[in-house]
């Protein structure tokens, strides 16, 4: 009965998922100004050959402060979590 | 040409995935995890996404994995059965 | 790890490791005029320095390099890139205006529109935001690493 409902789950999630990816063009999105804006002026207005580094660092900049920030707390959590212990403190696991 | 290239890359994709998820050997299943991220670091290059390649390709087969098995040779290297 | 490796795997490291940072460095600094840029190459970067503390003992890479240098890296990569950032504010213009295009100076030559052959010299304040993501990714990839075979051993010793 319990592996009947998986299977059943699993079909009606498969088809969902197949008619969503065929019916959806592909390539072809609903709004596209703000690209067709950067692949005309991204060069001009910063100098950089590369679209994706001109978005990434000057248009889009503020999420790059947001990735270097996250960045730097994943490094103090695992440094927090790896720390090297002295011989005399005790510490539990469980 | 492209297009078997391509599909051959799909077929990889698929295989790999599932050898990961059926595999009980737990360093088995970081390397294949590795062979995951390349074929996937392909398949973003055949879709003209160069940046992304080059950061699937550091970050997935190369970072992720020496974390992987790191972390299996601090505990044990076979899966609960 | 604990127990290095073999003597072929160790030399072949060893030897990897510079091509590796040589790529890797590469494509931080081409980052405005090819694929790629600060996190790509970092992280490149930071392979070869995983590749040396998965192959060579724990002591030995730390003899090498210390950890001190990787924190380093991480938060004058952070400050190097908030601080260009900041920069332009002092200078009368709005947070994260590209100050240096088309002035002239440090990475400062004008560009010619279109298709060009890429010049190394241009793109303003870009190719410093990319050295200092570059610089921070490096750091803080390798250090995770670090940290986690460091803390493995210590507490493996502690029992």
């Amino acid at each position: 009965m319990r592996s009947l409902a998986v299977w059943f789950t699993l079909v009606i999630l498969g088809i969902g998922l197949l008619f969503t990816a065929v019916t959806i063009p592909f390539g072809s999105p609903a709004m596209s100004d703000m690209d067709d804006y950067f692949i005309a002026h991204g060069q001009e207005q910063t100098g950089a050959n590369n679209i994706v580094t001109s978005i990434v660092f000057d248009f889009r900049g503020f999420d790059t402060i947001g990735e270097a920030s996250v960045l730097f707390t994943a490094v103090f959590g695992v440094s927090v979590l790896f720390r090297v212990r002295k011989k005399e403190e005790d510490y539990e696991y469980e | 040409m492209i297009a078997i290239i391509h599909i051959l890359v799909l077929i990889g994709i698929i295989i790999t995935a599932a050898f990961i998820v059926w595999q009980k050997n737990l360093i088995a299943a970081a390397i294949a995890f590795a062979a995951f991220s390349f074929l996937l670091s392909i398949e973003f290059y055949i879709l003209q996404a160069p940046d992304v390649a080059i950061a699937e390709a550091a970050v997935g087969a190369g970072v992720s994995t020496a974390i992987f098995l790191i972390a299996i040779w601090a505990t044990h290297d076979q899966e609960a059965a | 790890m604990s127990d290095c490796m073999s003597k072929l795997v160790r030399t072949t490291a060893d030897v990897m490791f510079l091509f590796i940072t040589v790529f890797g460095f590469y494509i931080v600094l081409h980052g405005h005029l090819t694929p790629g840029g600060g996190f790509q190459g970092g992280a490149i970067v930071a392979g070869g320095f995983i590749l040396l503390i998965v192959a060579n003992r724990l002591e030995d890479f730390l003899k090498w390099f210390q950890k001190r240098s990787f924190q380093s890296c991480e938060v004058s990569g952070l400050v190097l890139f908030i601080g260009t950032a900041l920069a332009a504010i002092p200078l009368g213009y709005i947070f994260f205006k590209n100050f240096l295009n088309g002035a002239g100076g440090l990475f400062g030559q004008a560009v010619p529109f279109g298709i060009n052959s890429g010049i190394l010299n241009t793109a303003g304040t870009i190719p410093i935001m990319n050295i200092a993501v570059g610089i921070e990714v490096l750091g803080g990839l390798s250090i995770i690493v670090l940290y986690m075979t460091s803390g493995i051993r210590s507490h493996e010793e502690g029992e």
